[in-house]
Parts: structure tokens; C-alpha cells; sequence
């Protein structure tokens, strides 16, 4: 029974009858299968076919394999020592095609590069965690808007009833941020802290450069980041040192530093700066409670033993719904829990909301996909470059074809041979653009978003990248001229009757692409710069000029700054609000009779309109006094659109189930930047307990000399509190640098792009007339004067631009409208207009890189171009 | 002597297929030179070097029984041609010419 199973590996074989000699087969095969049973009786059956696959490896000796017929067909070594002699020197003798494809080529492989750690970057997102297979964060589904949201909140006695339920379950951690100050001496900052089950740093491996992991078990201790360690403390090693942490007003409590994680590694989604135990909660939260399955934490994970179990835990977990379902109301009813991987969470959280992992990846995968399209077109251009100047100086190489073909070489020889000459080129290309790629294309991309990818040579991956960009774009681009050039007959090669290539159609076909590509790159550039122009003027639908706020921490401090600021002869008017329009909105639901809405609320004053400029376009603001107003609310257009009221002002609706009723409808304005869609929002009045935002509006032209009072004000009233607030102006600064980048980064590809296709059009344009050097001497002998030499240069390429252009219009139309939709929420309307722009545009430099060639026939002397021979 | 030449390694593929006369094929020759020379061979370098001296003239081969072992293939067991051991006796005597050139005095003060 058992020896039936016990059988040498079967591949080895296969891959053995393809490379040994025919003859030599049987012995050989049966010699392997004997040593393998001896083996299997001396070891184990594994190291027994271990064993055998390396003695087939060995097997490959140059006296054992069979003798391929193309190798077979000349001497290989001789041959290829001269294809790359005489690579080199045609590299040498002809500099400015050299150039043109040797930079062409490498400017395409450095954006690869980019484009290929950019991938690896995304991919190898919080892999380095040695637990990201069994780790799982918990969610919970829920029926929202007719869809099934996932939620990264659940509710807080699910962890410890998990821990008891499931034997599968290996530990659970839950995960609660606050934000807190720190203070170190002189030293006060806004923080952030997560407040975690000891268990948190053996699921999430991030490894400790001081200090024990263990020391979460204290609730004393506290875990820092390295660069919190180095804000605080410098370069020295601050364990045992003590910080002082505020969780609010009232509550501090001092940490002892136990350990100080290593640097994060670049590609993480969730990472901290201070980490302490769960249990703080109990002080600095009294009325915190750890059993109620109506309140909710930020995050809760578990770790199970197997992965397969997952499934079993899920099932198991349905039980828990419905006490869930009993002690919330039947708004926030919950659907099903879910478990999500960590070594996919980078990916899905995207769609998972309120979940604490930052920086998805879905917006970089777009990315990706704009970086692959890139890549390969400009790979492209490249090697159409090179296509066309093969083809056209062709002719220089004539004779060397016709001798080596009448001594006998074959077609194929020739084929070898220009595919050898294209590696050695492409090869050189490829040593450009590795350095091209790691010391300017990387360095300015992290430059521009300031970030790191941490790109190391190190990776396996990349060399077999770079070797099938080698190859794929060795033959890509030699190909074609390869047989082309093989074609031609020996005997009039050498009659010297055959003049070709510079008529060649395709030459034609290829620059015709390579300025349709351009066409659109150029389109992209002019288009994505007028956007950000467009964007950075777009009204927000509020004014956000000449106003600055604060943020504090509660209503007392709100009432004390606001008292101070108004003393001020500068601040026109102030306002005090719970939220903030660009700071911080609440997430609520609001219920009419037929459907349930997520919305977005700001509690604010009643000085909140006219401070802000929001305009009341139907009925009325809040109030003063009127008690009444509590229960009412203005709403925003979106918010009518969407319920689809028709007469608004009166409507009523239900949250946490008290009845509000709308008096009045605001204009739309952009709580978010310009990359997210309007959102229904309404404004409520606040309570004033719940005051944290302070707004003024000042006169114009005294915005800094007023913000710079505001922060001097701070400073003598809270001490001890780090400053919070701005220019409303800059609450979304961040977008605007986010859209000159993109426009940078348009310009700077159209650049390589439209500059590929000159240094196209140059080449062949150069080459074309030096090969018609004595008919132009000809001409000028008989009286040709510039334009008739402009003419006759030209003439050629009058149809291939017209067409180009006419097919490149309307395709970079399509493809710039699909790209801005794709890309912007709000973007400028692309006119037919802008594209005829960038066309004309690009027509102009083409004009200009030709003109240098019918300049230089002009200049030249006739005599000289008519001695040559 | 410039016609016969013969690795190290392949002297002794050659010497054992003179030593293991009918039972000389490709197993048996690696499990008894691996005896001798106390260290692994690969098959690769025992099968290389019975095929080079193949076409040197210095062994001739037919295939022997199938056996089951092998999975039904057959065996190609190898002999000397008398070119063969002509070279090996060359080989043989050459040495022994050089061992008895060595003066023994040589012999004595390198030892004492």
C-alpha cells in the first residue's frame, strides 16, 4: 500500500526530457530512479526527493544537454563577442541617436522604477505584523441608506465575552484613543493616546528599541513611539523618566516611559504614539462602563489559533446580536458582526467607517493603476524612438548587412544579431534609469507627498522586474526592426541600386502614435494646471476669508477667550459652536416617516451665520431666547434635495427620538475639501455646556495682527494648554498643496512625454536630411532659398501631423473628461477649447524642433554637402 | 602522450569501470567510487565523465537488463576498450617511473 505512494517527483522528469540528450535518456532515468529508492531507504522520503531534484539540477553539464538547433547554427561565442563590439561602437559613432534612445529608454524605466516600489510600497502594508494572518478586527454590519455599512466600532463587553466563549479565540485587545496633553517639564502638546489591552503589542508585532512589552501589564507604564521619545526627550533613552498626562480638566495622572517602540516601518496603517494599559479608563473615565452593550469602543481584535477557525467563531458570534439589539434603539440595530483580517485590512477599510486604521489603500491603487498606464506609454514612446531611428538609419548599415549575409549569414543570424545589439543598448538604459529611478524620480515623489517608501535594491522581486522590463522592452523595441532590416536581398544591397528606410509606412504609423500620446499628455498637463486654478478659486459656499477660531477644551475657556477677543477693536463678531464647519462635524441619523438618513450636524449660536457668512436662503435663523428654537433647525439645500422636500421650512424630523422641526434652509457650503461630494447637513442650536469652538470674523487686512493677539491671549489665560486654531482659510490649506502636486506631477510627465516624441521627430527629421545632404546642395546651387528648403523638409510631415492631431484631439478629450471625473468630486468644465490649446501647443514645439534642422541645411555651405561622397 | 589525455577524475571513473568488469554502470560506479574516495559525487559528474571518455575511444557501452528497481529502464553497462587500458597501463607506468625518479636520500632529509 504504502510503496505505491512512495514515487520520485514527477517534474524533475519533465524538465529533465526537454534539456538531456536524447540517448542518453533511459540509462540516465533509470540511474536517478535507482538512487532515489536507495535514498528513500536511507532517509526519509522527503529528503529523499529533495535529494533527487538537486541531482537533476546537477545533471545540466554542457556534455549532457542536447544541442538546440539555434545555437547550433554559428559559433556562438565568436559572433556575440563581435555583436557587442559592435554595439558599442555604434553606440559611439552616432552620439545623438545614442542619446535619443539611451535617455528615452531610461527616463521610461526610471518612472517603472517608481512605479514598481510604489506598487511594493502598497502591497507590503502592516505585512511586517508576524500575527497578520490571525489577527482579526471585529465589525459589525448595519443596514444604512438602503445599503450594509461595516462599522469598525463594537460595543464594549464583546471582547471579554469572546475571551470566554471561544476556546479558539488565543487573546483579545480592545483599543480605545483619547485625546489627551502631555506635559514633560516645560513641554505641553495635544496628543493622542490609545488606551489598549496588554495584549496589543503580541498581536501587533511592532518590535521595542528600549524597554519591555510586558510593562503594558502596569497601568503605570506608558509605551512611546520613537519619535514621540525623540519630541520629548531627545536622543537619549527616556525610559524610567515620567510624563504627565491630562486626559481633561480635571483628571492627570503620571506615566513612567517603559519602552520606546522602534521606528515604524514605512508601509503600516496603524501604528502610536503613546500606548497605555486599558485599565486607565477606570480613572481617568469614571463614568466609563466596561459591561453596557449600548456603548461602543473604537476597536476590538482578536487573535485566533488557526485562521480556519474564523468561520466557527463568526457562526458562534450571531448569539451575541441579539443582546446587542436589546439595549440599543432600533436606529442603531445592528445587522451581523464581521471579522476582517489584518493582512487585508489596508485594502477594506476604505469601506469600513470609524474603524482606527488610517491611510487605506484604496485611493493608492488607483494610483497604481494611472503609474502602470504611465509606465508602459512612455515605455512606449520610447521604443517607438528607438523603432524609427533603427529603421531610418538602416541605411548607414548596408553594407556591413550585405558583407556579413553574402559570408553566409542567415536571416536568423541577423535577427540575433540586432535583438543582441538592442539588449546591450536597452541594458545601458536600464543601468541610466536604475539610477535615474533612485535618485530623482523616487526622492521627488516622496518629496512632493513627504513620505517614504523605504525602496531598497535588496528585493528579489525588483531584479526579476527589472529583468522582464529588460527583455520585454529588448524585443518590443528590436523586433521589428530586426526583420526588417534582415529582409533585404545581399546581392543589391551591395549593387547599391536600394535605398530604404526613410519611406518606410511605419516610421510613419510610430511617430504618428508617439504624437497622439503626446497630444493627450499635453492636454492632461494643461487641463490639471487650470483645475487647481479653478478649485482655488471655487467658492466654498461660505466665507472663509478673514476669519480665525480656536478650539478649546470646554465652555468655560470658550466664554473667557471669547470675553478677551472681544475687546479687541478688530474682531467684528464672534461665535460659539459645539462643532466647526471644516474642523469637525457629528455623524448623526436622522429618521422621517419613510426612511432613515445619515447626515452631518453642527450645534452652534445663533452668531454662527453671520460670522461664518453662511446665507439663509429660506426662512430664518436661530433666535435669541426663544426657547422654541431647540427644537428647530436650518438645514442645507443638499439635505432638502436629498428628502426631496418641496416646501421645506416646517418639515419635521426625528433623531434619538425628539422631533425637530426645520425653519430655515442655508446654502450649500463645503465642509470637506473639494474631493468629497456636499453632504446633507443641518445646523441646531447648542447647548452652551457643549461650547469647544470659538470663531471671529475681523476686518479685512488685520487677519494676522488678530490671529497673533488671539495666540498671545491664549497663552496668558491657559498656561498650561498647548494653542488649537487657525485661519479658516487654511482648515483645508492641505488640499490646495494636494492639487498643485497633482498638477506638478502632469506637467512634469507631459514634459517627458512631449519631449520623447521631439527628440522622435528630431531623430528622424536629422536623419532625413543628412541623407538628402546633396540634393539640398543641389537646390541652394540653383537658387533655392529658405522657404523653398522649408518647404521640401516639411512637405513630408504636413499629412502625418494633420491626422495625428485629428485622431489626438478627440481621444484626449475622452480620455482627460474620463480621468477628471475619475479623480474629482468638483472639477472645471473641459472645453473642446483647452484641448485645441494644448494641440496648438504642441504644434508650435514641433515647428520649433524642425526649424533647427531647416536652419542648419540654410546655413550650410553647398559646396561642402556636394564634395561628400 | 598528448593524445591521451585523461583527467584525475576521469582516470578514476576509468579504473573503476576495469574494476567492476559486468556489474560497470552508472549506480554502481558512484556507490563505489563514493566508498573509495570517502565523499559524495553527484550523477551529473560520474554520467559527464563516462560520456567523455565514451567519445574519446576509451569505453565502449551496451544497454543491459531492465530491472525493476529502475522503474523497467535498462542499464548501460560499460567496459574498457583496449585503447582504454592501454592508456590507463601508460598512465600506470608513467607514475611509477616518476615514484621511482624520486632519489631516496630526497626522501630521508625531507623526513628527518
Amino acid at each position: 500500500m504504502e510503496n505505491e505512494s512512495i514515487q520520485p517527483p514527477k517534474w524533475p522528469l519533465k524538465f529533465l526530457r526537454i534539456f538531456i540528450r536524447e540517448q542518453y535518456l533511459e540509462e540516465i532515468e533509470g540511474d536517478m530512479e535507482e538512487i532515489f529508492f536507495d535514498n528513500v531507504e536511507r532517509y526519509s522520503l522527503r529528503k529523499a526527493r529533495r535529494l533527487y531534484v538537486w541531482e537533476m539540477i546537477k545533471l545540466l553539464r554542457p556534455n549532457l544537454i542536447r544541442q538546440f538547433r539555434f545555437l547550433n547554427t554559428f559559433n556562438r561565442f565568436g559572433m556575440l563577442s563581435n555583436y557587442f563590439k559592435v554595439s558599442i561602437r555604434g553606440l559611439m559613432k552616432y552620439p545623438l541617436n545614442s542619446f535619443i534612445n539611451l535617455f528615452g529608454l531610461a527616463s521610461a524605466i526610471g518612472i517603472c522604477i517608481y512605479a514598481y516600489a510604489f506598487f511594493r510600497w502598497t502591497y507590503d502594508r502592516d505585512q511586517f505584523h508576524e500575527n497578520k494572518n490571525s489577527v482579526y478586527l471585529v465589525t459589525t454590519f448595519a443596514p444604512r441608506e438602503g445599503a450594509m455599512q461595516e462599522y469598525g466600532r463594537t460595543p464594549r463587553p464583546l471582547a471579554e465575552s469572546l475571551q470566554q466563549d471561544f476556546p479558539q479565540i488565543e487573546k483579545v485587545c480592545r483599543v480605545e484613543d483619547r485625546n489627551i496633553v502631555v506635559k514633560y517639564h516645560d513641554q505641553v502638546f495635544n496628543e493622542r493616546i490609545r488606551l489598549v489591552d496588554p495584549t496589543f503589542l503580541q498581536m501587533f508585532t511592532f518590535p521595542l528599541k528600549w524597554g519591555a512589552a510586558s510593562s503594558l501589564n502596569d497601568v503605570n507604564s506608558i509605551i512611546i513611539s520613537e519619535a514621540m521619545s525623540e519630541k520629548y526627550f531627545g536622543e537619549q533613552n527616556p525610559v524610567g523618566e515620567t510624563l504627565l498626562i491630562k486626559f481633561d480638566r480635571d483628571r492627570s495622572k503620571e506615566f513612567k516611559v517603559a519602552g520606546v517602540a522602534q521606528k515604524f516601518p514605512v508601509a503600516r496603517s496603524t501604528e502610536f504614539n503613546f500606548l497605555a494599559n486599558f485599565d486607565n479608563l477606570r480613572t481617568s473615565e469614571v463614568d466609563y462602563n466596561f459591561h453596557d452593550w449600548a456603548a461602543q469602543l473604537d476597536a476590538t481584535f482578536i487573535q485566533v489559533e488557526d485562521p480556519e477557525d474564523v468561520r466557527a467563531v463568526l457562526h458562534g458570534m450571531t448569539k451575541y446580536k441579539q443582546v446587542q439589539n436589546e439595549s440599543v434603539s432600533e436606529d442603531f440595530a445592528i445587522d451581523s458582526f464581521g471579522l476582517e483580517q489584518l493582512a487585508t485590512l489596508h485594502i477594506k477599510t476604505e469601506h469600513i467607517r470609524d474603524d482606527i486604521f488610517r491611510g487605506g489603500t484604496k485611493d493608492n491603487i488607483a494610483s497604481i493603476g494611472f503609474l502602470i498606464a504611465i509606465s508602459i506609454l512612455m515605455l512606449a514612446l520610447a521604443c517607438s524612438n528607438y523603432i524609427n531611428i533603427a529603421i531610418v538609419s538602416v541605411t548607414k548599415r548596408l553594407k556591413e548587412l550585405g558583407v556579413r549575409k553574402s559570408i553566409g549569414a542567415t536571416r536568423k543570424v541577423i535577427i540575433v544579431q540586432f535583438l543582441t545589439e538592442n539588449i546591450v543598448t536597452t541594458f545601458f538604459a536600464l543601468l541610466i534609469g536604475i539610477l535615474l529611478g533612485r535618485f530623482v524620480v523616487i526622492p521627488w515623489f516622496e518629496g512632493l507627498w513627504y513620505f517614504s517608501m523605504d525602496f531598497k535594491f535588496g528585493d528579489a522581486n525588483l531584479w526579476i522586474f527589472l529583468s522582464v522590463v529588460l527583455l520585454v522592452t529588448a524585443i518590443a523595441s528590436g523586433i521589428y526592426p530586426a526583420l526588417y532590416i534582415s529582409r533585404f536581398q545581399p546581392v543589391n544591397i551591395l549593387r547599391g541600386s536600394l535605398r530604404f528606410g526613410q519611406k518606410n509606412p511605419v516610421t510613419k504609423v510610430f511617430l504618428g502614435f508617439q504624437l497622439i500620446l503626446a497630444c493627450v499628455f499635453i492636454t492632461s498637463a494643461v487641463i490639471f494646471t487650470r483645475n487647481s486654478d479653478y478649485l482655488a478659486s471655487r467658492d466654498w459656499g461660505y466665507d472663509n476669508r478673514d476669519v480665525i477660531y480656536a478650539q478649546l477644551p470646554d465652555e468655560l475657556s470658550v466664554e473667557q477667550l471669547k470675553h478677551v477677543m472681544e475687546e479687541n477693536a478688530h474682531v467684528i463678531s464672534t461665535a460659539s459652536s459645539a462643532q466647526h464647519i471644516g474642523r469637525q462635524q457629528r455623524q448623526v441619523s436622522i429618521a422621517i416617516p419613510s426612511r432613515v438618513l445619515e447626515v452631518d450636524l453642527l450645534a452652534v449660536d445663533r452668531n454662527y451665520f453671520n460670522t461664518m457668512g453662511v446665507d439663509i436662503v429660506q426662512g430664518r435663523g436661530f433666535n435669541d431666547h426663544e426657547t422654541s428654537d431647540r427644537q428647530g433647525v436650518v438645514v442645507n439645500q443638499t439635505m432638502v434635495e436629498s428628502l426631496n422636500w418641496d416646501n421645506p421650512v416646517g418639515q419635521q424630523f426625528k433623531m434619538d427620538s425628539v422631533r425637530y422641526e426645520v425653519i430655515g434652509v442655508m446654502k450649500d457650503f463645503h465642509s470637506y475639501s473639494f474631493s468629497s461630494p456636499l453632504r446633507p447637513t443641518f445646523f441646531t442650536l447648542a447647548d452652551e455646556s457643549d461650547y469647544r469652538f470659538l470663531s471671529m470674523k475681523v476686518e479685512k487686512g488685520s487677519m494676522r495682527d488678530s490671529y497673533e493677539s488671539l495666540r498671545k491671549k491664549w497663552s496668558t489665560l491657559f498656561p498650561e494648554s498647548p494653542f488649537s486654531g487657525g485661519y479658516q482659510e487654511d482648515v483645508w490649506g492641505n488640499y490646495y498643496v494636494e492639487l498643485r502636486i497633482h498638477g506638478h506631477v502632469w506637467r512634469v510627465f507631459a514634459s517627458i512625454a512631449v519631449m520623447l516624441a521631439l527628440l522622435g521627430v528630431y531623430g528622424l527629421v536629422s536623419l532625413n536630411v543628412s541623407g538628402r545632404e546633396k540634393e539640398f546642395s543641389i537646390r541652394k546651387v540653383l537658387g533655392a532659398n529658405i522657404k523653398h528648403i522649408s518647404n521640401s523638409i516639411f512637405k513630408q510631415y504636413y499629412l502625418l501631423f494633420a491626422i495625428a492631431l485629428a485622431l489626438g484631439v478627440p481621444l484626449s478629450y475622452v480620455v482627460i473628461v474620463g480621468i477628471m471625473d475619475f479623480a474629482y468630486t468638483y472639477h472645471m468644465e473641459v472645453a473642446i477649447w483647452h484641448v485645441v490649446l494644448a494641440a496648438i501647443l504642441l504644434i508650435l514645439v514641433l515647428l520649433c524642433t524642425i526649424s533647427t534642422q531647416v536652419f542648419k541645411v540654410f546655413k550650410s555651405n553647398a559646396v561642402d554637402g556636394l564634395k561628400t561622397e | 602522450m598528448k593524445k591521451t589525455k585523461l583527467g584525475e577524475f576521469e582516470e578514476l571513473v576509468l579504473l573503476t569501470v576495469a574494476a567492476l568488469q559486468s556489474e560497470a554502470y552508472g549506480v554502481e560506479i558512484k556507490r563505489e567510487l563514493e566508498e573509495r574516495l570517502k565523499e559524495k559525487l553527484s550523477v551529473g559528474s560520474i554520467q559527464s565523465a563516462l560520456k567523455r571518455m565514451e567519445e574519446k575511444g576509451y569505453l565502449t557501452s551496451q544497454f543491459g537488463e531492465p530491472t525493476q528497481k529502475r522503474g523497467g529502464k535498462r542499464k548501460r553497462i560499460y567496459s574498457t576498450t583496449s585503447h582504454g587500458r592501454k592508456v590507463l597501463e601508460e598512465m600506470k607506468n608513467i607514475r611509477a617511473g616518476l615514484w621511482s625518479a624520486i632519489p631516496k636520500l630526497a626522501y630521508e632529509v625531507k623526513l628527518a
